[in-house]
């Protein structure tokens, strides 16, 4: 892998070197972390923990002095009370006090009474001494109170620094009895200085009134007052909290400082530890962390490059065989021992060489065999590129040939077109003929129905006529008997005239009385004569009118004599027309045969302009197709030519081929 | 191998930020009805006590909330009981004024986790716990200070001054922060303090007039007197009177604003007091027990201290200029 065929050369490194540089950063950041995390949560938890050790031991300690003081304080108050309530003279005082002294430990000169008078009691044994009374100290502070209390400490007469605990006795008396007991400091000291219950830690307290130091470890500072200003820095801070009123555990300097008020008093225990000393453990502890962490990482170094070796050591051997076999190198043989993914691995290598192997020989017995193969395809492509040459130009030939063919065919086809559309001109035309002898047949039909009818009219003309003849022969018959009629009105006339004379001469004979009748006979006589005369007229008249009958009758029959020829003459007419409807009713059936013929001659013109058509489009196709085929042939002849250029070609890459699988060994 | 880095880093922070979702969904507080909250009173006939009380229903039903107040008188074990009972009782907080204010961490283990609101009586600072069990009231130095305050002004700033201090009882809250407040707010001021008498008075007025008399007898004089409450600032009154001091000049001042010691502010004898605000010290309990009943913490109301531990609710001075206000 290192000497890289490649051009741009990669730097190879060892996947052992890669893990290394990916892991061990990382194994180291998360100890370096962990380590600061650990320690800084360690840091903050004990000094939480000191903080509280230091309050718990403070706050023990100023238990111990409270119930110390407590106890003190209860021991002199009983006195007290019992002086009160004993109200003794001052023999009995001193007895008292007498009786008392030594049963207190913690006051060694046991209780003391002055008086307002300067008078003073103590007990026999006791070594205290008050030159003046109402001047002393304790004196001073008893007067504030009845109730016994601790003041503040001063230096007694022996310049001891003391606590008194005074109060005025109420015993009702006018004069002013202040008891009092004294605690030395000298026991508050030790109980300051040995009731730490934190190692390495120190205490001293503090009278807040006037900032003195009633307890120290440092004897030297009893009584010294703290200031803001010391250049103590524990000191002045301590002053500085004091002074404030904060009590609350604090820094100061390189000390962590718990305060504690004493209650009951104004004192405050102050208590202090190095801060060193905190956090000296906490600091062992972040060695032993960054040990431990150092440690860690150099075993997972060691632990990596182990690991990487043995799982990757087989990775090498494979690395050089598939080196050996970029280089074309197929004889080699890899290690597939392992049991892992790296076994597989060279496994599968091992099979993928056996297989190149064989892969690598076969291809070379092709190449071999194509080389032949294409030397073969080369020669045989050249003779056919020559056959598809000689078959093209025939093809060219044969195109022309086809031409010709086709442009005949295109004639016959109009031809034949024309010949069609003539006959079914005609066809038309005969159909019109057809048409134009029907209708003649019809008209001549009608023309003889026509000429029946004429002749049926003549006949009933002719009878008409013989009624008419016979009707006037009546008539005639009818005018003699009206002169028979008439004869006899022209008798009746002459009669009814003779009758009117005979009555005329009778009239006359009647004289006057017939005269009317006379009249009437004379009307009636001139009535028969006019009668006679109308008689006459009318026999006159009919004569003529059987003359003019005479004459009718005559007439009628020569117009019946007429009808007759006429009738004889119709039915010739008829028969004529008969004659001529058959004729036409034959030449009728003629034309229509003819049409028949006419169609059949259509349909076979139709078919025939049909075929050459279809002819005509064939010879259009075979010509395209033999065109095509000019084409195809020209095609044929340059993809012979390829496959020749072709086939050579091949032959030359089997000969490459050949020569470049004789590179690699097998 | 790097992207395996990737992602389990990116595992880790995901598995931090669901824990830390989980923890901030889980402490979101419900709010809604105030709760139900039980009051303990030792005494309810005790005028502070029983104004103090009274506001606190007023309060709480104008807040949504329920009260039930119990008087239990001095008994410690009757208070152990309440407190036992009220969780399983459907208390969601407990207003108590401890019969005795050393018991507190008794009655902390004794609530059932619900938490304690104490009034009147402070527990010593080391029983409260942050938003838990606290103390809503007023602080006892805070009375003190007001009293040094009002005298140094009253006498013009002096450099020193004779000082009577009456106490109330020997351990009493009251009794120790007022008395400190006083002796530290005088000094502080740079007043050289000459206590001529610092006793106990145990709250009375007998006691503190009787033992102004003692102290009459050693023949010192005083120029202010501080007591612990009005009682005993009424007693010494009495007893200067008796013993013709003049009040007018020596100022007596005490604490509480009871009927009795305005009534003798407004007829010019003591001085000055200040007004424990019951109506104040009520409304912060009653919102203390409302918020810490549904989970939430006293942070926003008013006068809460940052610690989560106390709400001081402030004292009002009282003197003759403003005494009718408050009789």
């Amino acid at each position: 892998m290192s000497d890289n065929t490649q051009d741009k050369k990669k730097k190879v490194k060892k996947i052992s070197t890669k893990l290394i540089t990916y892991i061990v950063p990382l194994v180291t950041v998360t100890v370096l972390v962990l380590v600061a995390v650990a320690s800084s949560m360690a840091k903050s938890r004990m000094t939480e923990m000191a903080n509280e050790t230091l309050e718990s031991s403070i706050s023990n300690q100023a238990d111990n002095i409270e119930s110390w003081l407590e106890t003190n304080l209860k021991f002199f108050n009983t006195v007290k009370h019992t002086i009160e309530a004993e109200k003794p003279d001052n023999t009995q005082l001193q007895a008292m006090l007498d009786s008392f002294y030594g049963y207190n430990s913690s006051s060694p000169e046991g209780l003391y009474i002055g008086c307002s008078d300067g008078s003073f009691f103590k007990a026999s044994e006791s070594d205290f001494t008050a030159s003046n009374v109402t001047d002393a100290e304790w004196y001073k502070q008893g007067i504030t109170r009845v109730d016994m209390a601790y003041g503040t400490a001063y230096r007694n007469s022996e310049n001891e620094l003391v606590v008194s605990a005074t109060g005025i006795i109420d015993d009702g008396d006018s004069d002013i009895k202040v008891i009092g007991a004294d605690v030395t400091l000298n026991e508050i000291s030790i109980i300051v200085n040995s009731g730490v219950k934190m190692s390495n830690a120190s205490s001293f307290l503090v009278d807040k009134t006037d900032n003195t130091i009633l307890a120290h470890r440092d004897f030297s500072l009893i009584s010294s007052e703290i200031t803001e200003n010391s250049s103590d820095e524990l000191i002045s801070g301590a002053a500085k909290a004091i002074n404030s009123g904060d009590y609350k555990t604090k820094e100061i300097g390189n000390y962590v400082v718990a305060f504690s008020e004493i209650s009951g008093t104004d004192w405050i225990l102050v208590s202090y530890i190095p801060t060193s000393v905190i956090l000296k453990t906490v600091s062992q502890m972040g060695n032993l962390l960054m040990i431990i962490g150092v440690i860690a990482v150099a075993i997972t170094v060691l632990a990596i490059l182990y690991v990487v070796k043995r799982v990757i050591a087989p990775l090498a051997h494979i690395t050089d065989s598939i080196t050996a076999m970029s280089e074309g190198d197929f004889t080699i043989t890899v290690d597939s021992s392992s049991n892992d993914e790296i076994g597989v691995m060279g496994n599968k290598v091992t099979e993928f060489v056996a297989s190149m192997r064989n892969m690598l020989t076969s291809i070379s017995q092709e190449s071999e065999k194509l080389k032949d193969e294409s030397d073969n395809s080369d020669r045989v492509s050249k003779i056919m590129f020559d056959a598809s040459e000689s078959q093209a130009e025939a093809m060219k030939q044969l195109n022309e040939t086809v031409d010709q063919l086709a442009t005949a065919v295109n004639d016959i086809a109009q031809n034949a077109t024309t010949l069609a559309t003539v006959v079914a001109d005609t066809r038309d035309n005969s159909d019109k003929a057809n048409e134009s002898m029907k209708q003649t047949v019809e008209i001549s039909q009608k023309g003889r129905q026509d000429m029946e009818k004429v002749s049926a009219a003549m006949s009933g003309i002719e009878n008409a006529n013989n009624e008419l003849v016979e009707s006037i022969n009546k008539v005639g018959t009818a005018s003699d008997e009206i002169t028979n009629i008439v004869g006899m009105i022209g008798e009746i006339a002459e009669e009814t005239n003779l009758l009117s004379l005979n009555a005329s001469i009778e009239a006359a004979r009647a004289g006057e009385a017939g005269k009317g009748f006379a009249v009437v006979a004379t009307q009636i006589a001139k009535l028969a004569q006019t009668s006679a005369e109308s008689a006459q007229n009318i026999g006159n008249l009919i004569g003529e009118v059987h003359k003019l009958i005479e004459n009718a009758v005559g007439q009628a029959n020569a117009s019946a004599e007429s009808i007759r020829e006429n009738g004889e003459l119709i039915n010739v007419a008829v028969d004529t027309f008969d004659q001529i409807y058959n004729n036409i009713q034959e030449s009728n059936q003629l034309i229509e045969a003819m049409i028949e013929d006419v169609q059949k001659v259509d349909d076979v013109a139709t078919n025939v302009a049909a075929i050459s058509e279809e002819q005509a489009a064939s010879a259009d196709e075979i010509l395209a197709t033999s065109e095509n085929m000019v084409d195809m042939a020209n095609n044929i002849t340059k993809s012979s030519q390829d496959v020749a250029d072709n086939s050579h070609e091949l032959a030359g890459t089997s000969q490459t081929l050949t020569s470049y699988v004789q590179k690699f060994k097998i | 191998m790097r992207k395996k880095i990737t992602a389990l880093l990116m595992i880790a922070l995901l598995t931090v930020l669901t824990l830390g979702g989980c923890k901030s969904g889980s402490s979101g507080a419900s709010t809604g009805s105030g709760g139900k909250i039980l009051c303990l009173c030792t005494d309810l006939s005790d005028t502070f006590l029983g104004t103090l009380f009274g506001a606190m229903k007023t309060h709480a039903s104008s807040l949504g909330a329920t009260v039930d107040i119990v008087e239990t008188g001095g008994s410690v074990e009757e208070q152990a009981n309440q407190v036992a009972a009220a969780k399983a009782a459907g208390y969601t907080a407990i207003i108590m004024r401890l019969a005795d204010a050393s018991t507190a961490l008794q009655m902390n283990v004794a609530s059932n986790d619900i938490p304690i609101i104490y009034v009147n009586s402070q527990p010593s600072d080391e029983h409260l716990t942050a938003n838990k069990y606290i103390f809503a009231g007023s602080s006892e130095e805070q009375a003190g200070q007001y009293q040094a305050e009002y005298v140094l002004s009253k006498l013009g700033n002096p450099k020193s001054l004779n000082v009577i201090i009456f106490e109330g009882e020997p351990g009493h809250a009251g009794t120790i922060g007022r008395t400190k407040a006083v002796k530290e707010t005088l000094k502080a001021s740079g007043c050289t303090a000459n206590y001529v008498f610092v006793d106990y008075a145990n709250w009375s007025a007998d006691t503190a007039a009787y033992k102004l008399g003692i102290f009459m007898k050693t023949g010192q004089s005083v120029d202010a007197i501080f007591c612990n409450n009005d009682n005993m600032a009424i007693g010494a009154i009495e007893g200067m009177k008796k013993y013709g001091l003049d009040y007018t000049k020596i100022p007596v001042c005490g604490v509480d604003a009871t009927t009795d010691g305005c009534a003798s502010i407004e007829a010019g004898e003591m001085a000055f007091t200040v007004l424990q605000d019951a109506d104040g010290q009520a409304l912060a309990a009653v919102q203390a027990a409302v918020a810490l009943g549904n989970g939430g913490t006293i942070e926003g109301i008013e006068y809460a201290e940052s610690d989560g531990k106390y709400i001081y609710v402030p004292f009002t001075p009282v003197t003759a200029s403003n005494v009718s206000q408050y009789k």
